[in-house]
């Protein structure tokens, strides 16, 4: 009797065998850093605290960019939850935090007026005022 | 008695087994649901730059970001 027991949870460790794997190659494939997409200078740093797209980029690149925005969307809604704030908020503290340190010379930011700047040598980048 | 313990066990099981299988098949859906939404790359989540925020509340989250940012280096 035990023994027929048995199918389902090989099926289900199976399964979950599957999904693993099938998530390990997803993430050996998806493996970009913000960092590294920031430096292809295709990927710049919005003050809404999201990556995005500075020109067209191909959709591997758009799915890349994606990847990592679902991931922060996520992160900003659990601190959001933990500290009784909209998301937003978050997000946009984050974006602050991230154009004071690791918007490196060279690479793109986004202001709220919605163009592209590109950091020129070591000029910091300019920050919304909410910032401080 | 002991017979009957025994039918009692292999029905409870065959009960567990068929409980069992909506809950295998939400878990298939959930993961399905997933796979979807992060394999649809057009429309990527929308971006609102209109952000209305006060320097007090940027102020009581840095913490929390930089814990966040030490925490997913990666992510940020």
């Amino acid at each position: 009797m035990t023994r027929r027991a048995h199918p389902i949870l090989a099926v289900a460790i199976g399964l979950a065998a599957l999904a693993g794997g099938a998530g390990q190659a997803y993430g050996m494939a998806q493996a970009d850093t913000a960092a590294e997409l920031r430096a292809t200078r295709q990927v710049g740093e919005q003050a809404d605290g999201y990556l995005g797209l500075v020109g067209e980029g191909t959709p591997q690149l758009r799915a890349r960019v994606n990847d990592i925005n679902i991931r922060r969307r996520a992160h900003y809604a659990q601190v959001a939850a933990r500290r009784g704030v909209h998301p937003q908020a978050v997000a946009a503290t984050m974006a602050c935090e991230i154009f004071a340190t690791s918007v490196l010379p060279g690479q793109y930011y986004r202001l709220p007026d919605g163009v592209w700047r590109q950091r020129r040598g070591a000029e910091p980048v300019p920050r919304p005022s909410y910032c401080g | 008695m002991k017979e009957a313990n025994v039918v009692k066990v292999r029905l409870g099981r065959r009960r567990a087994r068929k409980m069992a299988r909506p809950l295998i098949g939400g878990a298939l859906v959930s993961m399905l649901a997933g796979c979807v939404q992060v394999s649809t790359p057009d429309r990527p989540i929308e971006i609102n730059l209109n952000i209305n925020i006060t320097q007090e509340v940027v102020v009581r989250l840095q913490e929390d970001v930089r814990d966040l940012r030490r925490r997913e280096p990666g992510v940020f």
